[in-house]
């Protein structure tokens, strides 16, 4: 009964279009109100729900996202990436995965790689005479990539949820081969895509121009190496490895690429607090809602309830990867994994699920939540980006979704993709 | 309501650059001089509460909040200022309560202490106070603003 | 008053199995039995509530009845649980067990009532001691230049210091990760938490300093308390005196163990000589210890010390 007013009031909400933090707070508040919990507690929650070190992640590599794309890094990138495929038939939108993949490599946000990748790729995509849906639909897909390539804030926050001591190090390990493999299958798609659509081809500029544009990116590509040499050798631990970022960027940008100035400086953390507010202030909300959650026991119920569907571990994977694909088209990803990883890793371990494979597995799911409508904060930025209507950008993403899951059902069924690495380099 | 929620943004903006000098100050402190800042954590958690809560009630302004707007979508015009009313009333409702219980978490663990900061517990629920009062205005500033539009 | 199915709710942040939880959870049955079916008890086990600091101030509001907390938490609500979280005051678990069952443990519980809750009785929550991944401590000038984890808490930071070490503190949950790549040395913690988080496997010096005896404090939110007649209170009280040597039975069990998989892995272990260590916390016992309150305790808990 509880349960239902909790669900009921969520949806009532969301449905309406009331911003998805209040509606997770105005659940939270109902089910409080009936079930005699004094209200005072759901604001603590939202209080002490961000009060977590490890999310201090979030807010500093969207941070150093933003200053690599105005430091000229991201833009450097794709100039590698053009050098290597350009001269393919679509080839800009192979530069585009690829580009995406390296920026994925040195920033921890997918929402930063899709704004940084989308805001260089798209005008010049643009330019050569590629369609707006298209060039949107690549750099959206290819941003989710990312998130397995290590660093990636949100595998420090499943670390923090599981409450088990899961290694970031191994899970940032583990994210490597299927960050790679979905790379991989994405360009594929975006040049079978691009043949279909008969996209224009770019020539090779020759191995000078190549390894030019390669010399120019090291030092931005070196904040990948920096981040993982760091927390690998024991100066940082991941959480401030995002800090580092920053200031390497900042550095970087100021002293090497002389291209960021106090006022870009500025403006860049304007636009990251806006993002990261956002994306905080909703796993604030969702902690009040995660309190009512664990209260009316919905974890242990869900649980149950799967349990008694079957302890076969592939179907158990199955039927929580549908779960979570279905919660991610209306939920954005860092509050899911707050809310889900407590209920579904339990049971996903109890049928002998490896919790760095399974934190790869819901990488890779949500991953799929932050471009599908209606909530999908890389679907937004992709549009806001590439000033195109969500419906008309969707209508043609098809192709990029299956590729996607078609990933997905790789990363879930084969566990070694995720923890031969791994296993080769124990801790 | 424009000048006070870009003045929200400035500091929040100040914020994040101040907690991304914190935590490097703390690998500095830990790595390069063997004398980790005792006060670090705390520092930068209580910037991030007040930051997140401050650029959030901008947002309420901005209106840069995910939210589903497929209703929106099957209306007439007429309809979603409506609509669009009744959310902002109903998120007026909501930051009611949190700048309410806001401001009695502050009140009630006024006497309690952060470790290694000495400052009151309050501090840490004071940005909610805060940021819930101003939601308020900046919901009621929207209410004004489709209220006295042409139709 | 009764909620969620006529049933009180109590937290923990330790998992289920752990001594603190089923003590709790017999507490309930006891409740159960002696009010004769009239009260539930359900375990939010493994911190699904939230960490201690905040549960514990859900619990002053009246939003969870019953909470179990280490003291630390409590040492930033109430002055006079500092006396017994001072690093090296109780000498042995023999002399903590006697003095918080007696008056002094008394008053201490009875503090809190001002804040809202309920003090009923002390968990034993062991001796901490030292371990790294550098060598055994055996005096204080082994710890010179150490990084230790340290909760965030100042006695412990103070404690550090005090011994020469760099004290970094951090979230429990990032320990491991930061032991194994050297981002810190060492932490310190009771045999059962040395085991289970897996400290042991990566830092393998554990050096019996037995530094800390502070206990576990069982507690419930005054509103709650408030609504039940003096009878239903004394139910109260007497199941969670009476939970508190089931508790101590199973604590043993669970250190001994802990102790068993620890030994059976290889990390060496190794005594110390106390006082060489205790030397070096008059400066920080002094600047803790502030009210006249605070002195008086102090002094009788050193005079209920075996040695006298
Ligand atoms: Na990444
Ligand atoms: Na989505």
């Amino acid at each position: 009964m509880e349960i239902l007013v909790l669900f009921a009031v969520l949806f009532l909400l969301l449905a309406l279009g009331v911003p998805v933090a209040f509606a997770l707070f105005g659940a939270a508040l109902a089910v409080f109100a009936v079930i005699d919990i004094p209200l005072i507690v759901a604001v603590q929650r939202m209080a002490a729900g961000i009060s977590i070190f490890t999310l201090m992640a979030i807010p500093f590599f969207i941070f150093a996202g933003d200053l690599m794309y105005r430091a000229g890094i991201a833009d450097r990138l794709v100039r590698v990436a053009d050098a290597a495929f350009g001269r393919v038939r679509g080839g800009l939108g192979l530069v585009d995965v690829g580009a995406s993949m390296m920026f994925g490599a040195v920033s921890g946000s997918a929402i930063a790689s899709a704004s940084a990748i989308g805001s260089t790729m798209v005008p010049l995509m643009d330019e050569k005479g590629y369609d707006r849906d298209y060039s949107v639909n690549v750099t959206v897909t290819a941003a989710v990539v990312g998130l397995l390539i290590p660093p990636s804030h949100n595998m420090i926050i499943y670390a923090a949820a599981s409450g088990i001591g899961v290694s970031i190090g191994d899970l940032f390990l583990a994210g490597i081969v299927p960050g790679l493999l979905t790379g991989f299958m994405l360009m594929v798609t975006a040049w079978l895509v691009a043949r279909k659509r008969n996209l224009p081809t770019g020539t090779f500029p020759g191995w000078r121009a190549f390894f030019r544009a390669l010399v120019y990116a090291i030092p931005g590509v070196m904040t990948g190496v920096i981040i993982m040499g760091g927390i690998l050798s024991g100066i940082f631990t991941a959480t401030e490895s995002s800090a580092i970022a920053v200031i390497y960027t900042v550095l970087v940008g100021a002293l090497v690429y002389r291209s960021l100035g106090l006022k870009g400086f500025f403006e860049a953390a304007q636009k990251s607090v806006r993002t990261a507010s956002m994306v905080l202030f909703i796993i604030a909300a969702a902690t009040a809602f995660g309190f009512a959650l664990a209260l009316l026991e919905v974890p242990a119920e869900l649980a149950a309830l799967i349990g008694l569907m079957t302890d076969n571990p592939i179907l158990t994977l199955l039927i929580i990867n549908v779960m979570l694909l279905v919660l991610g088209t209306f939920m954005d990803m860092a509050p899911l994994i707050v809310i889900c990883t407590p209920i579904f890793l339990p049971v996903a371990m109890a049928t002998g699920v490896d919790p760095v494979h399974f934190g790869i597995i819901l990488m890779l799911n949500l991953g799929i939540g932050l471009v599908t409508p209606p909530v999908g904060s890389v679907l937004f930025v992709g549009s806001a980006v590439g000033n195109i209507a969500i419906p008309e950008l969707v209508r043609t993403i098809w192709p990029f979704y299956l590729t996607l899951i078609a990933a997905l059902v790789l990363v879930t069924f084969w566990p070694d993709l995720s923890l031969a690495l791994p296993r080769a380099f124990p801790a | 309501m424009q000048r006070i929620s870009t003045m929200l943004i400035n500091l929040a903006a100040l914020g994040l650059i101040a907690m991304t000098a914190v935590i490097g100050w703390q690998v500095f402190g830990r790595f390069v001089l063997d004398s980790s800042p005792s006060w670090s954590e705390q520092t930068a958690l209580l910037l991030m509460v007040w930051y997140v809560f401050f650029a959030a009630a901008a947002g309420v302004w901005e209106r840069f909040h995910i939210r589903i707007e497929i209703l929106e979508h099957r209306m007439q015009a007429a309809n979603v200022r409506k609509l669009r009313i009744a959310i902002h009333a109903l998120i007026a409702l909501l930051s009611l309560a949190i700048a309410v219980y806001g401001g009695m978490l502050a009140w009630l663990v006024h006497d309690n202490v952060i470790p290694s900061l000495g400052l009151s517990r309050s501090w840490a629920y004071v940005p909610l106070m805060l940021a819930g009062a101003l939601m308020v205005l900046f919901s009621l500033g929207r209410i004004h603003k489709r209220w006295t539009e042409k139709t | 008053s009764m909620r969620l199915g006529d049933n009180f709710t109590a937290c923990d942040t330790h998992p289920l199995d752990y001594p603190t939880v089923q003590a709790v959870v017999r507490f309930g049955e006891m409740l159960t039995e002696r009010s004769g079916g009239k009260f539930g008890l359900s375990m939010y086990a493994g911190g699904q509530l939230g960490n201690e600091r905040d549960t514990l101030e859900i619990t002053s509001f009246g939003g969870i009845d019953f909470n179990r907390v280490n003291l630390a938490p409590l040492n930033s609500i109430e002055p006079l649980t500092t006396v017994a979280a001072l690093p090296f005051i109780f000498e042995s678990t023999q002399h903590m067990r006697s003095t918080l069952d007696g008056p002094i443990g008394e008053e201490i519980l009875a503090s809190l009532e001002q804040h809202n809750l309920i003090g009923l009785c002390f968990y034993d929550s062991g001796a901490r001691s030292f371990y790294n991944t550098r060598g055994p401590i055996r005096t204080p000038e082994d710890m010179k230049g150490l990084k230790l984890r340290v909760p965030g808490s100042d006695l412990f930071v103070a404690m550090v210091k005090s011994l020469g070490a760099d004290a970094v503190p951090m979230p429990l949950d990032e320990v491991y990760q930061s032991l194994a790549q050297g981002v810190i040395d060492g932490a310190e913690n009771n045999w059962p938490s040395f085991e289970q988080g897996r400290h042991f496997e990566v830092a393998r010096f554990y050096s019996l300093t037995r530094h800390l005896l502070a206990p576990e404090v069982f507690v419930m939110s005054k509103q709650s308390w408030d609504k039940l007649s003096p009878e239903e209170q004394a139910i109260v009280r007497q199941s969670a005196k009476d939970s508190v040597p089931i508790m101590r039975q199973l604590w043993d069990a669970q250190v001994a163990r802990s102790q068993e998989v620890i030994m059976a892995s290889g990390v060496e272990v190794n005594e110390v000589d106390p006082a060489a260590f205790t030397d070096r916390m008059k400066g920080m016992w002094a600047e803790f210890i502030t009210t006249p309150d605070q002195r008086r305790l102090v002094d009788a808990i050193l005079a209920n010390r075996q040695g006298g």
